[in-house]
């Protein structure tokens, strides 16, 4: 299916998030900051997410998400096509992480050489702590979302990280999303795609699909 | 057992409205901190002044503490350096805020900006001997600028009065 005949549930002359990041790379060259101050305030949970679904505990995050954004401030000027500065803030964010994922990994085996050492009766070592959510430490406040998140977490991880972002984005920002965590274009967007498809799949078969189709 | 979904369907609006639930729920589930939006747009406002910047010294006794978690009711000292400038300062809480003293070296008369989220830029100068100091500053984030008639502006990473 052609990309530009898709039709879009929402009123199709909606500016997506990825269009108002680049209006407001083009007004901040321009010396007007406005626009890209509410990009930010817009984006940050993107951007969060994106961290956090690469294992990044919160701290980290926090600092990872800081960074990317100053990264985009000292690269403005460099940015060759604003239309894609969504896609450039989410690889950076992502390359943030990984960094952030080796230097934690590296104080942890600094540490448990230094000081904990194996676990002298079975030799095994320490559990690194997840920094994912639990599902059940959700505070998911119906039925309906309660399912939703426990057949959510059964997702391949690829699937659990497209289908996170894009659910803060627009449907037209889904191909630079997709394209931003290297899966295939058409992963989702035009059409459904193999990961919304599986999900709602699970949503059937855990049978609160009723639900679902007569909220 | 129902018909598998096909991944080659149209996107429906079953999907935009599965879509925007799972949305608000990853939103509870895994919060983003109250403050990181106003947190980066300082960061950002920083980084565009262009300056050196500059690398907060750790003391001896205080390794792997951040200044910003020692006990708010004391005074506590920093020292930043860069290249070309080292600044000192003391943060002491007062009665109508946190006083800040500071001296920067080489010394000279150099403009100091005090820096902070949502307000105006605070400049003074320092005297001869490089000292300088700003009173009564509201506790929060916050980062000094200074910037030499002779060299490259150097400014502190962001700390917390």
């Amino acid at each position: 299916m052609a990309e530009s005949r898709q039709k879009t549930v929402r009123d199709p002359d909606e500016v997506s998030l990825g269009d108002r990041a680049a209006h407001a790379v083009l007004e901040y060259r321009e010396g007007r900051p406005a626009a890209l101050e509410a990009v930010v305030r817009e984006m940050t949970p993107l951007l969060w997410h994106t961290v956090r679904a690469q294992g990044v505990e919160p701290q980290a995050a926090d600092d990872v998400v800081q960074d990317t954004w100053v990264a985009l401030v000292r690269h403005m000027d460099t940015i060759a096509e604003p239309h894609a500065v969504l896609k450039w803030l989410l690889v950076t964010a992502r390359r943030g992480a990984w960094e952030a994922v080796r230097r934690r990994r590296r104080d942890e085996k600094n540490r448990t050489e230094l000081h904990d050492g194996p676990d002298p009766e079975t030799g095994a070592h320490r559990e690194v702590p997840s920094a994912d959510p639990a599902p059940d430490a959700v505070v998911a406040t119906n039925d309906r979302d309660r399912t939703l998140w426990t057949v959510f977490q059964d997702l391949p991880d690829r699937c659990k990280e497209l289908l996170r972002l894009v659910s803060l984005a627009d449907r037209p920002d889904y191909k630079y999303i997709s394209e931003a965590i290297g899966m295939p274009v058409g992963s989702i967007g035009a059409t459904r795609g193999r990961c919304l498809a599986k999900l709602r799949t699970l949503l059937d078969e855990s049978g609160a699909d009723d639900t679902w189709r007569h909220a | 057992m129902s018909t598998p979904y096909s991944p080659d369907e149209p996107f429906d609006a079953n999907d935009e409205a599965t879509l925007a639930a799972l949305g608000r729920i990853a939103l509870l589930a895994d919060p983003v901190p109250p403050d990181l939006v106003d947190r980066s747009l300082f960061a950002m406002t920083l980084a565009a002044l262009e300056t050196e910047l500059m690398t907060l010294e750790r003391m001896p006794e205080a390794a792997g503490v951040r200044a910003a978690e020692a006990a708010p009711t004391q005074a506590r000292t920093i020292t930043f350096t860069s290249t070309s400038r080292t600044v000192m300062i003391t943060v002491a809480p007062g009665p109508d805020g946190v006083r800040i003293d500071g001296w920067i070296a080489p010394t000279g008369e150099v403009d100091i900006e005090l820096h902070r989220p949502h307000d105006e830029v605070v400049t003074t100068r320092t005297d001869e001997d490089g000292r300088f100091a700003f009173d009564a500053v509201a506790p929060g984030p916050a980062s000094l600028v200074a910037r030499p008639d002779d060299g490259p502006a150097v400014s502190t990473p962001v700390i917390e009065l």
